[in-house]
């Protein structure tokens, strides 16, 4: 077995579905989305039952042994600087290979249905591939190079799916502006990639994991991956890129808007958990900004009226819980909020576009209603997704968002202000969460009644996917050993259900029997007011600076230095032509005038000498 | 006549008189006529170097040219009868193909 074939099923279904694309816009022959799906789906099963074998292979390994690396080849040979294209497994990458790859093959299951209609589904199925390939480099890279080729390569693809629909204007901005927001990201990594050369000489991330830097530069070190993990993981600052991004098929935002990429931020922090474990500072600056985003997002999801758009904020909200439990140092409690996460949100938001694909494309939620009859089965999943987001037990969520919880209490760096913004989290989130649930499902129908006459349930490729993530919802909590053995954490995990329930309760209530839209606050609605302000503070300086410099540098220096050298060129053009008269006669004098002077040139000494003999 | 100078003027000023020949007469056959002229100036040259430094070189070298100049005319003629065939003109000004 070799750990490359991971890489390389997604690789090949990206070649073959690309190719396909290609070769259908040249011939204008349709390929159906069962025939490109089924080749992409093979591919990322493949992948998912290699990482099953090391799963197991693992199992049989005993603690400090269970690391696999594989040097693919020499990559870059710069100098002093040696960097290979190695491929490295621990308990960490691979558990995201396992999350990557299987929730990825079911959403690439999930899509051969939902892109049936779609004119270009081989397209979709090479960026989709190309993306897990990707996802898969960046947990499996050894070097920083190598991750960073991942998380560009993510990245990439992000743009490329978002603005996949690009004949709409609206969803390639979305895409421009997601890119340029993890672009702002990319720099601190870069940045921390030069510190790291300089400060420890390698660039390999088990050297810089063992390094020993002075505490400054490290905290700069931290700080920086810090940032970048922001621009990746849809933290503040950078996180308003992430509602935008929801302009894409609704797969997509299931595995790289909730799934997958937006929690790269966590492996990347957990890869460099020893060097943060060194720099408090950066800690409490990550478990501020992670339980400030939770509370923020979660606060903005109550008044969206969006479906897809409550999922962002939701999961911009869950990704803030997350970067809590790195930043109080509960790493494990982290990574397996990430994956119980993985389950419920790609369960949710193939939920939703269950539901979208069923209303035709409508997103509102405020004009769907009392669909629980007409897709039972999309219901009951749902319903599911939802216990394991409150986290209600015994369903996954209960288990690793109480973890978090509860270290944010009594881990060294936990403190009383964290757990109560983590509970007011909380608390909100069963309150929205109950909202979409009640307001889709459960409440009095307020769709046209042209739209509900064609309701449907989805097929059985978008169906079986709910239902493996539904299940996975419900015991994905059991993978975890907790330790959970503070002395008041049983009452800490009753109280926040007792809270979670008592406000899902009054969301209940509240909504069971809306039949009108709700008034919701515009400034809460538009994201209060953070996109305005960048565009007030840095949108328009970076626009006025981008004008000048095409009008001053692009127009007159180098459009006018063009114009220059081809004036030069033309005006010489015109004296040499004047010579090329075409009467043999006049060359020869010219022959015979350069030959004169040439001997001139040559003969002036001894004409010289001549001259004073002469005399 | 025994002055090596004189003989050196006259040669040169027959070359020279030869090369604006060939350049500004305007008919083929002139300057055919003039490119002799310069031929036999050089020979004429060359004699009298040989006379000065009284080596028989220069002598030889003069017949090498008067042959390699009669072979030259017979082409040069022959050139500017196929010339004036085709173009009906001996006339060098109308004939500037070379600038097309």
């Amino acid at each position: 077995m070799n750990l490359l074939l991971i890489l390389l099923f997604p690789l090949i279904g990206f070649i073959i579905n690309g190719c396909l694309a290609i070769s259908s816009t040249r011939n204008g022959k349709k390929i159906s989305s069962q025939q490109s799906g089924v080749v992409a789906t093979m591919g990322m099963v493949l992948s998912f039952l290699t990482a099953i074998y090391y799963y197991f292979k693992f199992a049989g390994f005993s603690g400090e042994t269970k690391l696999i690396e594989q040097n693919v080849f020499s990559w870059i040979k710069l100098g002093a600087l040696h960097v290979d294209f190695a491929l490295r497994l621990d308990p960490l990458s691979l558990t995201f290979v396992l999350i990557i790859t299987g929730v990825g093959s079911l959403i690439h299951l999930y899509s051969i249905g939902y892109m049936s209609e779609d004119p270009t589904p081989a397209k979709y199925f090479s960026y989709l591939n190309l993306f897990c390939f990707m996802m898969l480099n960046l947990v499996l890279g050894s070097s920083m190079p190598h991750l960073f080729l991942g998380w560009e390569g993510v990245g990439l693809t992000s743009y490329l799916l978002i603005g996949y629909w690009s004949q709409e204007p609206k969803n390639i901005l979305a895409g421009q502006k997601a890119f340029v927001m993890n672009r702002i990201g990319d720099l601190g990594f870069l940045i921390a990639m030069f510190i790291a050369y300089k400060y420890v000489g390698s660039l390999d991330l088990s050297d810089i994991q063992k390094s020993t830097m002075s505490p400054h530069v490290m905290t700069v070190f931290c700080g920086l991956v810090f940032f970048a993990c922001t621009g990746k993981s849809a933290q503040i600052p950078l996180f308003t890129w992430l509602p935008d991004a929801m302009a894409g098929p609704t797969p997509v935002s299931a595995l790289i808007h909730a799934a997958t990429m937006v929690t790269s931020g966590i492996y990347l922090l957990n890869r460099i958990s020893p060097l943060l474990l060194q720099t408090p500072d950066v800690l409490f600056v990550i478990s501020i900004v992670g339980v400030t985003t939770a509370f923020i997002s979660a606060v903005i999801a109550c008044a969206q009226k969006d479906i897809k758009k409550i999922l962002a904020y939701s999961t911009i909200s869950q990704l803030g819980f997350m970067f809590l439990a790195c930043g109080v140092g509960a790493f494990d409690a982290g990574v397996f909020h990430v994956m119980t996460h993985a389950f419920f949100k790609a369960l949710m938001f193939l939920g939703a576009g269950s539901v979208i694909h069923a209303l035709k494309q409508e997103q509102n939620i405020f004009k769907m209603g009392g669909l629980s009859k007409k897709l039972p089965i999309t219901t009951i999943t749902f319903v599911m997704g939802w216990a394991a987001i409150l986290g209600i037990p015994p369903f996954s969520g209960f288990f690793s968002k109480d973890e978090i919880i509860i270290e944010s209490l009594y881990s060294p760096n936990g403190n009383q202000i964290l757990f109560v913004m983590a509970l007011l989290s909380a608390l909100l989130t069963a309150f929205y969460m109950t909202r979409l649930l009640v307001l889709v499902f459960f409440s009095p129908s307020r769709m046209d009644t042209e739209t509900e006459s064609h309701v449907h349930e989805s097929p059985w490729s978008m169906i079986v996917p709910l239902m493996i993530l539904a299940v996975l919802s419900l015991i994905g909590g059991f993978w975890h050993h907790s330790e959970g053995n503070h002395e008041n954490s049983q009452t800490i995990m009753i109280a926040s259900v007792i809270v979670a329930l008592l406000s899902a309760g009054f969301s209940f209530y509240r909504y069971r029997k809306f039949d009108k839209e709700e008034l919701t606050n515009q400034f809460v609605e538009q994201g209060l007011g953070i996109d305005n302000f960048y565009n007030r503070f840095f949108g328009r300086g970076t626009t006025r600076i981008a004008q000048n410099f095409s009008r001053w540098i692009e127009e007159g220096l180098i459009q006018n230095g063009i114009k220059f050298c081809s004036w030069a060129v033309e005006l010489s053009g015109n004296v040499l032509k004047s010579f090329q008269v075409g009467s043999v006669q006049a060359y020869l004098m010219m022959m015979v005038i350069c030959g004169f002077a040439l001997m001139v040139w040559v003969l002036q000494e001894v004409l010289h000498e001549v001259m004073i003999y002469g005399k | 006549m025994n002055d090596p100078w004189l003989m050196l003027i006259v040669s040169c000023s027959v070359f020279v008189i030869g090369l604006l020949g060939v350049i500004f007469r305007k008919n083929l056959l002139i300057v055919l006529m003039s490119i002799e002229l310069m031929l036999n100036a050089v020979n004429l040259s060359f004699v009298t170097f040989s006379k000065i430094h009284h080596v028989l070189d220069g002598q030889i070298s003069v017949l090498f040219v008067m042959t390699v100049a009669a072979a030259e005319s017979a082409v040069g003629l022959g050139l500017v009868i196929s010339l004036f065939r085709t173009l009906k003109t001996a006339d060098s000004d109308q004939i500037q193909m070379l600038r097309d």
